[in-house]
């Protein structure tokens, strides 16, 4: 596609995604059914102490989402239960049920530490506050 | 604004994204926005004996923001999805998620009752459960002789 360009620079630098195909899910077995994975689609934009990411991940909730940091690498995972309800047969069908992964690396500027999210009515906000020592610092020079 | 019939023969649209679906799912390629890409928002049609439900993906709601209403025989769903007011235009990196003023309706398959409809709205997923009206009675009618 012709957004691998864009993909590079996403995130004004702080953060970078990662390539979309090959990676597997935390816990995953090749014994399991096989089950659908999505990209959920994100928003990325500034604000002044760092950069916030929006991913839309409907059908998830907080204890079937894992969000980790490993080694700069920005992994959300959600888990979507796929039973519908007792005897319900689709009748017509536009989406399917599937669990959600998506992948980002973080550059140093990103206060690993500080990191925070909240999913809200299926919509998972990531508030990633840029490193102290990345804001411009004074230093003091001593006269000889 | 998308309008769609159940079970019309003609319908190679649908028919193709399914395929094409498949194709990609068979060899595990998942295509970046392939899901941001399509109307918003998506819906799926069930049903078992009692009553037909309709479930659509509208995550970032707020249950009070969404309007759900039946007239003549559809079923129609509205809201509108707001960015956050933190973000301006200008400070956007990356933006796949629909934003704005949205709408679907849905023709309903059979008779339902429409008193009785009932919404639910979960981690982002909507849920209309609309219950089957019972099938009429057969009346006899009873035909008259002519004199």
């Amino acid at each position: 596609m012709s957004d691998q360009d864009q993909e590079k620079s996403g995130g004004g630098g702080l953060i970078r995604l990662t390539g979309e195909t090959g990676e597997t899910p935390p816990g995953s077995s090749a014994e399991m059914s096989p089950r659908l994975l999505f990209n959920p689609p994100i928003d990325i934009y500034e604000i002044e102490t760092g950069l916030v990411l929006y991913a839309d991940l409907p059908g998830v909730t907080a204890e079937d989402l894992d969000l980790q940091v490993q080694d700069k690498k920005l992994t959300l995972f959600g888990r979507v239960s796929t039973e519908c309800g007792k005897d319900l047969v689709p009748i017509h069908q536009e989406y399917r049920t599937g669990d959600f992964l998506r992948s980002f690396i973080l550059s140093d500027d990103v206060d690993h530490e500080r990191i925070q999210a909240r999913l809200t009515n299926g919509v998972l906000r990531i508030e990633l506050p840029r490193a102290e020592q990345s804001k411009p610092r004074r230093i003091e020079v001593a006269p000889g | 604004m998308p309008v769609f019939r159940w079970r019309e023969t003609w319908s190679p649209l649908p028919d193709l994204e399914r395929e094409v679906d498949r194709l990609l799912e068979g060899v595990r390629l998942h295509m970046q926005g392939i899901r941001s890409s399509r109307s918003f928002p998506q819906l799926n049609l069930l049903e078992d004996a009692e009553s037909f439900v309709v479930t659509a993906e509208l995550p970032g709601h707020e249950a009070k923001d969404i309007e759900v209403t039946i007239v003549s025989g559809y079923l129609s769903i509205r809201g509108t999805r707001r960015p956050p007011a933190e973000a301006e235009a200008e400070s956007y990196r990356r933006r796949e998620r629909f934003h704005g003023p949205w709408q679907r309706k849905v023709q309903l398959p059979d008779r339902i009752l429409e008193d009785q409809l009932r919404a639910d709205y979960v981690a982002g997923i909507l849920r209309v459960t609309l219950p089957k009206a019972p099938s009429g009675q057969p009346r006899q009618i009873t035909v008259n002789e002519g004199s």
